[in-house]
């Protein structure tokens, strides 16, 4: 009897065991060798051979008040395929789809695919509507695929679009950031498909690290971005126009606060619709605010200054004898008029714009300090949070012959990023100090967690004395230089340069007739909260920067003033005042 | 065996029985919490990416505001530079004065 009931309970045992493990490799199985393809299957909710639906994570603006508006996002929607193998009558198919979604496709572009009866699965229609999506389906066509599809979508569409990059295939089949903050933070942004479709059996199978630390959600998340999306549109209006005004070659600019290096607005013309690249010439795809060099002309000169400042070489008082023109090494160099001003106190320098002036802080600083400043100021990247940063050109500060370092004092023979350009300046308004610029404030974690990012390496270059000695010097450019002087705003301190430099003739000289146009300037003069860098390259029958940068500068500086109400630094009485705008 | 007898009514087989059943039923249980769960699970997050489209639908409006906004002849919509501007104080924002 006792033999008998062991038997039996081993006989009960074994079966449960047997059973056990068949649903335990069932499963296996299910959730994990066929998980992915079960998964997709559960999502798109019609059958397919193709891959899952696209996942990223977004990339936002941040408006002045902390909103966040969407720069980079994800669409919904449906695309269409078909079956050839099963597709009886394509005609009727076509016609079908056109009282849908008329034009999406061409008659002789569908039946070419429906022709190719040797495959089973051709897209032919992408990026439809909810609505024309669920309308389709609801013919039933025989051979007629509807499936669901998710794309990249930019609500802003070329806003600062060079900056935010693009999303398409590389040399593989996945889709990925291929330039701007889409390729920086691929990291970040990138999603693995299965994030969604985490089950029990599944985790308990193969990730139960991941039950424990969710190491994907420390990860992955969204990329905040400093760009106020109001800004950028007037900044990019502003650029387009001047560039459009001049049939210049290429445009851009750059507003970013001098103190933390966040960059408020970027914009580069001709820029791209980043919703529609089909015709987009794939130069322009790149972002040459930080990966082109250029020579920037007489905005290097408060550089000079403040370098001649810092280094004691000369004081605001001291005076120089301004001849015009002089030859260096063979070479001639003269002020832009060709006219000399004799005996002249270094304000006049920046203010008059003197090459003479600048080359002659150059020779007084003598080379090794000049070019222990400039290394500093242009010899290293600035580490900005985009990708393919170009390095500055400054082969001309390592060679012995001074015509090098005289004319990099004004801004020629030495090419840098307009980036790079624009945090050398920021130290004149930031007390002597270089920041980090950056695009990225922060990145919002699947974990819920928003971390903030620190960009706080600072290098300092000069003494908050010589750089506030230099801001005075370009406060009197508005003051009293631009437009004659109109330009200057009663209630607000702004600094500002010009620079006009000739264009390399491809030869190994200088054209006479075609320039390279900059503008600088930041406000409230001695407490900047805006620092503006402005450049057109080959503007077309102009020769100065003050002729085709101005107008644009000035209504940036107005437009800022007003949306943030910048208050008045000077000129009105601590209780009220009045003044006449001009 | 016979001291199971003597504390339990009923057999140690019975026992068994019961035991695997209640694990079936439990197990089956589970299956459907699962599933349920997974499809409650695609359709959220089909329902947020929905959300996010028209999210994404409503700020791409806003943006063009900004832009036919940014765009606009002020000067030809009839209007005209302020004659004077006067700067005051700012006051608290708050009722606590």
């Amino acid at each position: 009897m006792r033999a008998q009931f062991r038997s039996r309970l081993r006989l009960v045992l074994a079966f449960v065991f047997f059973v056990a493990i068949c649903i335990l490799v069932r499963l296996y199985f299910i959730q994990i060798v066929h998980g992915q393809e079960y998964s997709q299957k559960a999502d798109r909710q019609f059958a397919s051979g193709g891959s899952g639906l696209f996942d990223r994570g977004a990339i936002y603006f941040t408006r002045k008040d902390g909103t966040l508006i969407s720069a980079a996002t994800l669409a919904t929607g449906f695309l269409v395929a078909i079956n050839p193998q099963i597709l009886a009558d394509p005609e009727a198919a076509y016609t079908a789809l056109q009282t849908v979604v008329p034009d999406s496709i061409s008659r002789d572009a569908f039946l070419a695919a429906a022709a190719k009866k040797g495959q089973v699965y051709i897209e032919v229609v992408h990026r439809l509507s909810d609505a024309d999506g669920q309308m389709l389906t609801a013919k039933n066509i025989r051979g007629v695929q509807v499936l669901r599809e998710r794309w990249r979508q930019y609500p802003g569409g070329s806003l600062a679009s060079q900056s935010i990059g693009i999303v398409s295939y590389g040399s593989g089949d996945t889709l990925g950031g291929r330039t701007g903050l889409e390729r920086f933070y691929e990291g970040t942004l990138e999603r693995s498909g299965d994030s969604l479709y985490k089950n029990f059996f599944a985790e308990l199978f193969s990730n139960v690290g991941n039950l424990l630390v969710a190491a994907k959600d420390a990860r992955e998340g969204d990329i905040v971005t400093t760009i106020e999306p109001e800004v950028q549109t007037r900044l990019q209006d502003d650029v387009a126009k001047v560039h459009k005004k001049y049939s210049s070659k290429e445009s851009g600019g750059i507003i970013m606060d001098p103190a933390t290096g966040a960059i408020i607005a970027i914009a580069t013309y001709p820029s791209y619709d980043a919703n529609n690249l089909q015709n987009v010439d794939p130069d322009v795809l790149g972002n040459p605010l930080v990966e082109h060099v250029y020579e920037f002309g007489s905005i290097m000169k408060p550089l000079t200054m403040t370098a001649g400042l810092d280094a004691g070489v000369m004081t605001p008082a001291t005076t120089y004898n301004d001849i015009g023109c002089i030859t260096v090494n063979t070479a001639r160099i003269c002020n832009w008029d060709l006219k000399a001003r004799g005996v002249i106190p270094m304000k006049q320098i920046i203010v008059q714009s003197l090459n003479l002036g600048a080359a002659w802080i150059a020779t007084e600083l003598g080379q090794e300090k000049f070019r222990t400043y400039f290394t500093k100021l242009f010899g290293v990247k600035t580490g900005i949070d985009l990708p393919n940063e170009g390095g500055a050109l400054l082969g001309n500060l390592m060679k012995p012959q001074q015509i090098g370092y005289d004319t990099a004092a004004y801004g020629q023979g030495i090419a840098v990023t307009p980036v790079q350009m624009i945090r050398a300046l920021g130290a004149i308004a930031n007390g002597g100090s270089m920041i980090q610029p950056h695009l990225a404030s922060a990145v919002r974690l699947n974990s819920g967690i928003t971390r903030t990012l620190t960009w706080s390496q600072t290098t300092p270059v000069f003494s908050p004395t010589a750089a506030r000695d230099t801001t005075t010097m370009m406060t009197a450019v508005v003051d009293e230089k631009l437009q004659d002087g109109k330009a200057s705003i009663p209630t607000m301190s702004v600094a500002a340069k010009t620079g006009t430099a000739q264009l390399t003739d491809g030869h190994g000289g200088y054209a006479t007739d075609r320039f390279f146009h900059s503008f600088v300037g930041f406000f409230p003069a001695y407490s900047p909260r805006f620092i503006i860098l402005l450049y057109t390259n080959d503007p077309q029958g102009v020769t100065y920067a003050s002729d085709t940068l101005s107008s644009s500068f000035l209504d940036l500086v107005h437009f800022l003033i007003d949306y943030y109400a910048v208050p008045p630094d000077r000129g009105v009485s601590l209780e009220t005042a009045t003044t006449t705008p001009l | 065996m016979h001291k199971t007898h003597a504390l339990f009514p009923f057999s140690l087989l019975t026992i068994c029985y019961g035991v695997v059943g209640v694990l079936v039923v439990a197990y089956i249980g589970l299956i459907a919490v699962v599933m349920s769960s997974a499809v409650l699970t695609v359709e959220f997050s089909q329902s947020i990416k929905n959300d996010v489209a028209a999210v994404a639908l409503l700020e791409g409006q806003y943006l063009a505001n900004v832009a036919h906004i940014t765009r606009a002849n002020v000067a030809a919509l009839g209007y005209t530079k302020p004659l004077i501007k006067t700067f005051v104080r700012a006051e608290s924002v708050t009722a606590l004065r």
